[in-house]
């Protein structure tokens, strides 16, 4: 791959927290804008809580790194030198690799979680609105989001919860379907129960009632969930028409017995019930379990879950690892035959550029009572003629391209031909072919081709 | 080798294709095999359909024959899985009714026709009152042995907090389990009861009695007091769940019972033979 991509960046695994938030970027335009100077062509950040990744393309100077950190650190009012341990440096098939690993998720904290691609596609259209992505990391960010959409899709790295909470709403699902017009009562408050019943209502859940000992406590999570609050000692009387429970007091025993579980079943006709007793000492008597048509998860069994879970997602991760090498190959791939693209946009616009200085030359020669159809007609002319004067040349290019790999040395020549990087040749310049002995050695190397 | 044959072996082919894909298919996780399965199984469906047509537009009384009453079986069996399939989702049913169709099929072809007297202008109001609606509620009962199997199957996972591994993490949610099995129940109970009350009809107007003790109408009538009570329970009582799911597993097997072992093992007015080879 000659395309010179850089990846820096540092993460959880290699910073702590307090190095990540010295060194989080708040503004990504204003930094990016920084970044694309001297060395540095295109460039993107990605600033979350567990990662800063700073994306370059340059043209290939071993300042470019350098210059990030520098831009980084000046960016941060931090030191350089803080910087330097904790973060990693990867080039070129690494710098893809790694980006395709974050955009999969397959280096997040929590193995497969989705945030992070939306995180990537947010700083993907801050770097396209600062116009600091350009031909590569459009490319390759879009062939991110592409590999991330696979992983999804091929693998089941995503695929089951990861998280007390979720396990409890995916266990729900699993027994009542759809969630949709279900209700639940939330016992006692912990932090845990909250979140649970705050994803359940995420989940489409109707109805949340809250019971706690405190009432005010009942009411004030009540307006938070805009459920009903109701006294605890109203409980058993509320329970028939609720159809997940999740507890979470602090009571020394049982809450809700197994043997008055049968006639608040018998009164809801036997409808399925999901209790979540997410408290400790448990709230909820475990033979509740044994009962038709009720199922009894506690705190160790949710975590039991999301262990198998996580331990599934890290096997799957192994099938997704396969799928960015794949990309990744493919990636350099299409950047090999990219070489020849910012020629063709460079020989185009430089063609453009002389037919519409041309054109305004005869528009001066001609006066200002030139009809605008006959302006037209000139401007479609001059850009057609300079396309079509072009358009060999790039045939040639892209067929040199083809038949034999890298087309470095034509894009070179061509380059020169067309004088596209605009170097300005010295007078003499025939004369130093010509009586070489009269100038240096750098002289002559100068315009001999590289 | 006659066209005939040669259409129920394609037949035969493509509902063991569809059976064997559909099956692997939901045992690997793989979408595309269900998928190829499930065109096999419909390709399968539609020569079955004209299979059908050809031995209803022959004249005499070949609907009476056994060979086509296994045969219809199998084709309403495949009717309501795609039912099924289409309203609630349950490809999972391939499990269980894809092989029945399968050996029901296969089994048609090895039957000689039951001598039944049936005068030609009633022949179509016995078929479809008796048999149709039969068979029809038997169909229905294979979706609630299925639904039902799953539903134990999946409640037993959660109940033991055994991790969802493989097909299971796929499988559908335990009510969309009990719904099968409510609908199939809801509507399959009035369709027994239809057919057995013709069929009474129809013994008194040919044999000249209403019962005659006949193993087969002894077990028909056991079946319909169970079918009878799982009707009850679900829709009276509001029972759902394990119960239900069990009782409706256990009325199916006997039917299956009577409709294989009695139909073909002992002598009575239903009993079919076999071809022999």
């Amino acid at each position: 791959m000659n395309a010179n991509i850089h990846l820096i960046g540092l993460n959880h695994r290699t910073a702590g927290v307090d190095i990540r938030e010295k060194y989080a970027l708040s503004s990504l335009e204003a930094f990016e804008k920084m970044l694309v100077h001297g060395p540095v062509r295109e460039a993107l950040a990605l600033s979350t809580c567990n990662r800063v990744e700073i994306l370059i393309v340059s043209d290939g100077s071993p300042a470019a790194a350098d210059h990030v950190l520098h831009c980084w650190a000046e960016a941060c009012s931090q030191p350089v030198s803080g910087l330097v341990s904790h973060t990693y440096i990867h080039e070129n098939e690494q710098a893809v690799e790694h980006l395709f690993r974050v955009a999969g998720s397959l280096d997040s904290m929590v193995l497969g979680e989705p945030q992070i691609l939306g995180q990537l596609k947010e700083a993907y259209r801050k770097a396209v609105e600062s116009g600091t992505a350009k031909i590569v990391i459009n490319r390759l960010l879009h062939k991110a989001f592409f590999v991330a959409k696979r992983i999804r899709s091929e693998t089941g790295v995503a695929s089951s919860a990861v998280s007390i909470s979720y396990a409890a709403v995916a266990l729900a699902r699993k027994i009542f379907g759809e969630l949709q017009g279900k209700r639940a009562m939330l016992i006692g408050a912990g932090e845990m129960a909250e979140l649970a019943a705050m994803h359940l209502l995420g989940a489409g859940i109707e109805h949340i009632c809250v019971a706690n000992r405190t009432f005010a406590r009942a009411e004030e999570l009540a307006a938070r969930f805009k459920g009903t609050a109701i006294p605890f000692d109203a409980l058993y009387s509320k329970l028939p028409e609720v159809d997940i429970v999740i507890s979470s007091t602090g009571a020394p025993t049982a809450v809700i017995h197994a043997r008055d579980m049968k006639q608040v079943l018998k009164k809801r006709r036997h409808k399925p019930m999901f209790f979540i007793d997410i408290a400790v000492p448990r709230d909820i008597d475990p033979d509740v379990n044994q009962l038709d048509n009720a199922y009894l998860y506690d705190i160790d069994d949710l975590k039991e879950v999301v262990e198998e879970n996580l331990a599934q997602r890290r096997d799957e991760a192994e099938k997704a690892s396969t799928i960015v090498r794949e990309e990744v190959q493919a990636f350099s791939h299409w950047l090999g035959s990219l070489e020849l693209q910012p020629t063709i946009v460079d020989l185009l616009s430089s063609g453009e550029r002389i037919a519409q200085r041309e054109l305004q030359k005869t528009l001066r020669r001609l006066g200002p009572d030139v009809p605008e159809e006959t302006r037209k007609a000139l401007e479609v002319l001059v850009t057609s003629l300079a396309h079509k004067l072009y358009h060999e040349p790039i045939v040639y290019l892209k067929r040199r391209a083809r038949e034999e790999g890298p087309a470095e040395r034509f894009v070179h020549n061509v380059r020169r031909i067309f004088n596209l990087d605009e170097e300005t040749v010295p007078e003499d310049a025939h004369v130093c072919r010509h009586k070489p002995s009269s100038l240096s050695g750098d002289q002559i190397c100068q315009d001999k081709p590289q | 080798m006659g066209s005939v044959e040669l259409l129920k072996l394609f037949v035969i082919g493509l509902y063991l294709a569809g059976t064997i894909l559909s099956l692997s298919g939901i045992l690997v996780a793989r979408k595309s095999l269900r998928s190829v399965g499930m065109a096999c199984a419909v390709a399968g469906f539609a020569l079955h359909t004209f299979d059908m047509g050809l031995v209803t537009s022959q004249p005499g009384n070949s609907l009476t024959a056994g060979a086509f009453y296994y045969s219809l079986f199998s084709w309403l069996l495949l009717l309501i899985w795609f039912l099924a399939w289409w309203r609630l989702k349950l490809g999972f049913l391939a499990l269980t009714i894809s092989p029945l169709a399968l050996l029901f099929y296969i089994s048609s072809l090895r039957l000689a026709p039951m001598h039944v007297t049936t005068p030609p202008t009633l022949l179509g109001l016995f078929f479809g009152l008796h048999i149709g609606a039969l068979f029809l509620a038997l169909a229905l009962l294979a979706v609630s042995f299925g639904a039902g199997l799953a539903f134990l199957h999946l409640e037993r996972k959660i109940k033991t907090k055994e991790p969802l591994t493989g097909f299971r993490k796929d499988l559908p949610s335990l009510s969309t389990f009990d719904r099968a099995v409510h609908w199939a129940v809801a509507a399959g109970f009035p369709l027994y009861t239809v057919g057995l009350l013709s069929g009474f009809f129809w013994a008194k107007l040919t044999w000249g009695k209403v019962f005659s003790w006949d193993i087969k109408e002894l077990t028909s009538i056991t079946i319909w007091f169970l079918y009878a009570s799982l009707f009850y329970q679900r829709m009276v009582t509001g029972r759902q769940g394990r119960r239900t799911a069990i009782l409706a597993i256990w009325v199916f097997a006997l039917a299956m019972l009577s409709m294989l072992g009695i139909n073909l093992l002992t002598p009575s007015h239903h009993s079919f033979t076999a071809v022999p080879l």
